[in-house]
């Protein structure tokens, strides 16, 4: 081989490795600009996902009694539950809320069913408990013509009031005959029947015949009295046909139906132009109007919102102080490998965050605690790596050498001692409640990706750096080498 | 290597702080929080707080049983107190937020958190579960991932000794919680059980580098015999290996060669946890301190525990055959 072409193998070499040191380094730039677009843009479809202990809110638990029904039927039945209360929720008025099944873990001796309802800016406890607590109701309402009357009375006053007067205030209370009734525009039109979810027995989803009159295989929904309902289900269809029954869950109007004619078999069949997943959620709804087991709130924990901020804020500034301190640290002992391990360190916390927002991970105050704690651990492999590369440089090995040993001597070490902390996380996972889930998640994490940030970006940085012997006198040689070692008293 | 030369001081030593650690648990004991007991927190915060003695006063007209009250700061750096009572109904949380916020200026709920005695059962039970289940994977794991390590001790031993060192060291910042508990009345809740087991991982990190090191070590200064013989038709082979130091001596020197590493480790971890214990939230502080302890526990074990048990263990099997 001639000169020239070691000389251009060798620059094609150092260009190599500098285009991964490139290459790593807008990796990580573009995932840090991603991570600050994601926290700071409010509309954000991924911004950190912070926990209720640091958002601010309610964590409720509530114990069902599951001793009335059979063992196979408690995770449906825990299921239809769960939808119930996700709905009383969802009308509460609270933005993403979490309604979750948890089931006690097997090592306890008392295995119990659990609902876990999470309210995230709901301090006033009291308030949600109740709302929760509170029982459904299934109403059958007639329409009432008088109430449409009136309404649509209220309604062109309105409009005559908002057209005349300047003011533009729409009364709420008018005079009929003399009498003052009490309007309110946004009720609909329906007079209760006394027939409520009480008297139902049962709902199923059924598919329509061809000589139905119907649309073939339209869903609908049957519902079955009890015989008491059945009777005033009987006396009401006789009453009222041609009438519209409307029928409504908390509240709300599922769907009115029109009378045909006298319903005396105890059974009536909802219509409504349903989608097969309404139609089946309609039935579910209607068969569960109550709900399926009795529960009872077990705990629950309150945080104010601003508290909850203030932790955040705490746990923030703890971090960065920390972090800086490692640098620094690391800096002071390991000089340029010091500084390589703080960039390697800093692409560690963008990839831990940037994973907090794509998995998403909720951020607790205990996750946060893991998190900065990982912050000093994490170096642990650059430190282990770095030791083994300084008894090599010592030793008059070239730079590049060492790096390469260092990874290798290291690599037994970095492995056992990873997989072990690993394992512990798994099994952390696998035994705690949410809130140990959450820091065993971050920590197990936190494991695999300071590996990572060691093994490949402190390794692209330290073998991009140029080749140096401890002998030379260049600048870089000195700041290979670190001031201190606890070696030079070793006699050999 | 000192760690070797004085081990018997040191192995004294531990053997001191142990003893004195059990004694204090077992002599005051931990404060259980609610998290394990069941029962409810209340934070109250208040721009002016009243008096101590007002509050348990106002408390005690309510009739709840046993309460305690513990002076303390909410995170916005505004006087506090921490109420705990017994689980509490809806109404009496009620009842209780009003008459205490009433006392002062700015009374607020910062706070509250309440745990059916079920919940904690259950708790109790987990941690238990959670901590032995680590324990047994790690010996398992560093036993497999020693095999082979042979003379003069197997890997069984490296893996008991894991242990034994894992237990000094979860047992120093349990009899710590003990004393606080004891005279600060600070509580034992399942931070501080996570905090354990980050002690646990983090010591079994620091000890496995170490025995990494005797590991390396060990191959690189033994002579190998391979003798053939044959049994029922087989030819086995049987390896035995010579060391060509003493075996205190390459333990020694691995002790000395981690040394660095064991202490920039711990001190990067100690600053960090430094940090979160000044700068970080007031529900944090506990975890950061008993973890610093830990970590503290965990250098000390991994250099000055580990190594000259091994060495002792390795010597007194010597001389029993």
């Amino acid at each position: 081989m001639s000169k020239n072409e070691t000389q251009a193998s060798d620059q094609s070499q150092t260009f190599l490795r500098w285009f991964r040191v490139i290459v790593v380094v807008s990796l990580i730039a573009w995932l840090a600009n991603s991570v600050i677009t994601n926290a700071t843009n409010p509309d954000s479809e991924k911004p950190f996902k912070l926990g209720l202990d640091l958002a601010g809110g309610s964590h409720l638990v509530y114990v069902a009694d599951t001793s009335g029904v059979e063992a196979s039927e408690v995770s449906e039945l825990m299921n239809v539950l769960r939808d119930v209360i996700e709905r009383r929720v969802n009308i509460f008025g609270v933005s993403e809320p979490i309604v979750q099944v948890e089931h006690s873990s097997f090592v306890t001796e008392n295995p119990t069913e659990r609902l876990v309802v999470e309210l995230p800016g709901v301090t006033d406890v009291s308030e949600a408990v109740a709302e929760i607590g509170r029982t459904p109701l299934l109403e059958f309402k007639l329409f009432s013509q008088e109430m449409a009357a009136q309404q649509e009375a209220l309604s062109s006053l309105g409009s005559l009031t908002e057209s005349s007067s300047s003011s533009g205030a729409i009364i709420g209370d008018i005079k009929i005959n003399g009498e003052e009734v009490n309007v309110d525009n946004e009720e609909l039109p329906f007079t209760d029947t006394g027939l409520t979810g009480r008297y139902l027995k049962s709902a199923s989803l059924e598919f329509a015949g061809s000589n139905s009159g119907r649309l073939s295989n339209e869903p609908l929904v049957t519902v079955t009295f009890s015989p008491e309902g059945s009777d005033l289900f009987a006396e009401i269809t006789k009453a009222h046909v041609g009438e519209q029954l409307g029928i409504f869950l908390d509240g709300e109007m599922l769907s009115a139906p029109v009378i045909n004619e006298p319903i005396t078999g105890g059974t009536a069949v909802i219509s409504g132009n349903f989608e097969l997943e309404e139609a089946r959620s309609l039935a579910k709804n209607l068969s569960f109007g109550a709900l399926p087991l009795p529960i009872e709130l077990q705990s629950t924990q309150t945080v104010g919102a601003s508290l909850g901020a203030e932790v955040l804020n705490h746990g923030i500034k703890a971090g960065v102080f920390g972090f800086s301190l490692v640098m620094i640290f690391m800096i002071l002992w390991y000089r340029l490998p010091g500084l390589v391990a703080g960039v390697a360190l800093l692409s560690y916390i963008t990839i831990m965050l940037a994973l907090f927002q794509f998995v998403p991970v909720t951020l607790t105050a205990a996750g946060l605690a893991g998190f900065i704690l990982s912050l000093g651990m994490a170096v642990d492999a650059n430190v282990l790596v770095f030791e083994r590369m300084k008894e090599e440089y010592r030793s008059g090995a070239g730079s590049r050498d060492s790096a390469h040993v260092g990874f290798s001597r290291a690599w037994s070490a970095i492995r056992d001692g990873n997989i072990t902390s690993l394992l512990s996380a798994i099994i952390l996972f696998w035994f705690g409640t949410s809130m140990v889930k959450g820091f065993a998640l971050v920590f197990g994490m936190g494991i695999i990706i300071s590996m990572f940030s060691a093994l490949v970006i402190t390794r692209t940085f330290l073998i991009a750096l140029p080749e140096v012997k401890q002998s030379s006198n260049s600048l870089i040689a000195k700041l290979l080498g670190s001031g201190l070692s606890f070696n030079k008293t070793k006699k050999n | 290597m000192f760690a070797i030369t004085y081990k018997k001081i040191f192995l004294i030593i531990a053997g001191f702080v142990m003893t004195t650690s059990v004694l204090l648990i077992a002599v005051l004991g931990l404060n259980l929080g609610i998290d394990f007991t069941g029962g409810s927190l209340t934070e109250v915060a208040y721009n002016n707080a009243p008096a101590k003695e007002e509050v348990e006063a106002k408390i005690s007209e309510q009739d709840l049983g046993g309460f305690s009250v513990r002076e303390s700061e909410d995170d916005a750096g505004r006087p506090a107190y921490l109420i705990r009572t017994i689980d509490l109904t809806d109404s009496e949380r009620d009842t209780l937020a009003k008459n205490i916020t009433e006392l002062g200026e700015g009374g607020e709920v910062t706070r509250f958190t309440s745990i059916g005695p079920v919940i904690g059962q259950e708790l109790r039970d987990k941690a238990g579960w959670a901590i032995f289940g680590v324990v047994s994977i790690i010996v398992l794991y560093v036993a497999f991932a020693f095999a082979g390590i042979g003379t003069p001790v197997s890997s069984w031993t490296y893996g008991g000794i894991t242990i034994l060192v894992l237990i000094h060291d979860v047992l120093v910042p349990t009899a710590m919680m003990s004393v606080l508990g004891y005279f600060l009345g600070l509580e034992v809740d399942v931070l501080f059980v996570m905090a354990l087991l980050a002690v646990l991982g983090y010591s079994v990190n620091d000890t496995i580098v170490v025995f990494d090191r005797v590991r390396e070590n060990l191959k690189q200064n033994r002579t190998e015999h391979r003798k053939k013989h044959t049994e029922a038709g087989m030819v086995r082979e049987e390896v035995t290996y010579t060391l060509t130091k003493p075996y205190e001596e390459i333990v020694g020197s691995a002790v000395q060669e981690t040394l660095a590493r064991s202490i920039n480790t711990s001190v990067t971890t100690m600053v960090t946890l430094l940090a979160l214990y000044i700068l970080g939230g007031s529900v944090t502080q506990t975890f950061a301190l008993v973890l610093f302890a830990g970590v503290l526990a965990g250098t000390y074990s991994s250099i000055c525990i580990a190594s000259p048990l091994v060495v002792t263990y390795a010597a007194w099997k010597a001389n029993k055959n």
